[in-house]
């Protein structure tokens, strides 16, 4: 039994922290999978920006070869009008020598942020502006036969062409080493976001798998209980119903043996009392007493047994009324003993009506029964309404319920304090059978029938000074 | 009518034979015909002549064959034996047992004593009253 109970909490414990794990697992796959969408919309940005900037790259690029074409252009057609001297080849060399600072301009925004690709736009711009003036100088001057002059001038051109042809080709290099490096820069940070997804991605499908296991097996653990729950409910009310029949035998078949005990010696003694001695006379009065204290046994046994929980039998109880039928069951008793019963005003509660009778009239019985010889019974009840918590050894669930304390106190003569316990066991007596009569069931009926309602009650006493009983209802109906 | 005879049917010979005591000690002369069940008990009843009808039967409720609630309903349902008292001697106190016994015809219903001399007050009292 205590292995069992013991295996049970340990079962339980691990329970508990099967259910926290699992938890744990869902919550964090879950926080793992919304930081997975959040991180690929970013990364996703990011590689646009990686992208963007390649672009920008491959842009310079094509803009300063577009410079580069021009500037041989222009070249082409100067060199092509020195050698045949036809003067439309003038215009077509201004022409396209017009063109290229337009296009180192679009260069301008694409090298933000570069300074070395700055300063070499730069450079590359005053020897734009140098060439395009010797250009035209040397174009105006094409008239000119001097040759020398156009010698001269078509010289210092072609110096600017070589600076700005060493200057673009500088560029070209720097930026391809760039679209290179940024290139390879992107794929590595694809390769490495992409890499620590998949880890996370892994992590989230570990624990969603472990997370599913732990579910299924928990599920299937519930509906094992389930069926365990169902079964023992089967088997609890199996043996109900063989009780019922035990008390159907009890009432019954025990008694009858008991009967006949009873009857055959009453017959012996009737029939042969003059020719009998006092000593088997007395033998047979003692068969007899004994019969009959078991037929009393017996049937406080089965009184006990009926003292069952009904559920659709509970209605709103009037403990006023209650305690008014249990005063008039025990009229005779109390007008013997003169006994005196003050009462306050009782509240209603959920209950069965005649186990309450029962219990104020076990109680007060209980009461007048135990008086002192020199004194009238004298009993107070009173009611309280008090939280659940103050009730001693309240179950965990009945802590935060409002309880009504009933309290009925007489000044009879009271028990020693460590039978408060014991005298609410069936069939526990603390007087020989010689000073009080009874067989020790009230009490454990007032006990069946206030856990029947949820409640509790406790005696408390000092030895001969009368005696306290707490009644604890619950102000809630909790029967159902 | 004092010479026609008690019928009693009860499975219990122990009954069987306390009712005889009781009746007995008490100096009452009737003569009891006895039967172990109500089969016993309406075989000897059937043949019997109007004039030789039985002054009384006690009636056990639980008896093998035929029990007491059988027997009192075809009783009952004889009009040549609708004057004929009959008293219900069980140990049974529960209440649809008595209510149906009634309903059934019985004229009494008594709860069998749990001792000797209040089976031989009961027995007087029956004499008195019914015989």
């Amino acid at each position: 039994m205590k292995l069992s109970t013991f295996n049970l909490l340990n079962r339980t414990l691990s329970e508990q922290q099967l259910s926290l794990i699992t938890r744990f697992l869902l919550g964090t796959s879950l926080i793992l999978i919304i930081a997975l969408s959040y991180s690929y919309n970013e990364i996703n940005q990011e590689l646009i920006n990686y992208s963007e900037k390649v672009n920008q790259t491959q842009r310079v690029i094509s803009s300063l070869n577009e410079v580069s074409s021009a500037l041989y252009e222009s070249t082409y057609h100067a060199n092509t009008y020195l050698f045949l001297k036809d003067t439309a080849y003038i215009n077509k060399t201004l022409a396209a020598a017009k063109t290229i600072p337009a296009l180192t301009q679009k260069i301008d925004s694409l090298v933000v942020g570069n300074e070395s690709q700055q300063k070499r736009l730069e450079a590359l711009k005053v020897h734009v502006g140098e060439f395009s003036t010797y250009t035209e100088r040397l174009a105006k001057s094409a008239t000119l036969v001097n040759p020398a002059i156009v010698y001269a001038l078509y010289k210092k051109k072609n110096l600017e062409v070589d600076s700005i042809t060493k200057l673009i080709s500088e560029m070209n290099n720097v930026e391809g080493q760039l679209m290179h490096m940024r290139v390879r820069s992107r794929d590595n940070y694809r390769l490495q976001v992409f890499r620590y997804n998949w880890i996370i991605m892994l992590v989230a499908i570990v624990f969603l798998s472990s997370a599913f296991v732990l579910l299924d097996r928990e599920l299937k653990r519930n509906q094992f209980y389930r069926i365990d729950l169902e079964n023992k409910i089967e088997n609890l009310n199996r043996s109900n119903s063989e009780l019922e029949q035990f008390a159907y035998v009890a009432s019954h078949d025990l008694q009858e043996p008991l009967r006949k005990i009873r009857s055959f010696s009453d017959r012996l003694v009737s029939k042969y009392q003059e020719e009998i001695s006092d000593e088997i006379f007395q033998m047979l009065n003692k068969i007899d007493g004994s019969a009959q204290r078991m037929q009393l046994l017996i049937n406080d046994l089965l009184s006990f047994s009926r003292i069952v929980k009904t559920g659709s039998d509970a209605r709103l109880i009037n403990l006023n009324t209650s305690l008014a039928d249990a005063k008039s069951n025990l009229s005779e008793m109390i007008m013997e003993n003169k006994a005196v019963i003050h009462s306050e005003l009782l509240p209603s509660v959920e209950g069965y009506g005649s186990q309450m009778v029962q219990l104020f009239q076990n109680l007060l019985s209980n009461s007048i029964k135990y008086h002192k010889e020199d004194q009238r019974p004298i009993i107070r009840i009173t009611h309280r309404l008090v939280n659940g918590e103050i009730i001693p050894g309240v179950k965990p669930s009945h802590q935060e319920i409002q309880f009504h304390q009933i309290k009925i106190s007489d000044n009879g003569i009271g028990f020693k304090k460590e039978f408060s316990e014991k005298i609410f066991i069936i069939f526990k007596r603390l007087h020989g059978r010689n000073e009080f009569a009874g067989t020790g069931i009230g009490l454990a009926i007032c006990k069946r029938v206030v856990s029947n309602h949820n409640g509790y009650i406790f005696a408390e006493s000092t030895e001969g000074e009368g005696a306290n009983f707490y009644i604890y209802l619950p102000s809630e109906s909790l029967l159902s | 009518m004092s010479d026609k005879p008690i019928l009693m049917a009860d499975d219990d010979a122990d009954d069987r034979f306390l009712v005889q005591a009781a009746f007995e000690d008490n100096n009452l002369s009737h003569s009891i015909v006895f039967f172990e069940d109500g089969e016993q008990l309406l075989n000897y009843l059937i043949p019997e002549e109007d004039n030789s009808a039985p002054n009384l039967i006690l009636l056990d409720l639980n008896m093998p064959k035929r029990d007491g609630r059988e027997v009192l309903k075809i009783i009952r349902t004889n009009d040549k034996w609708n004057d004929i008292p009959i008293i219900i001697f069980s140990t049974s106190n529960a209440p649809d047992d008595i209510v149906t016994a009634y309903q059934l015809g019985a004229n009494c219903y008594i709860i069998k004593p749990s001792s000797y001399e209040e089976l031989k007050d009961v027995m007087l009292s029956v004499h008195k009253f019914w015989l």
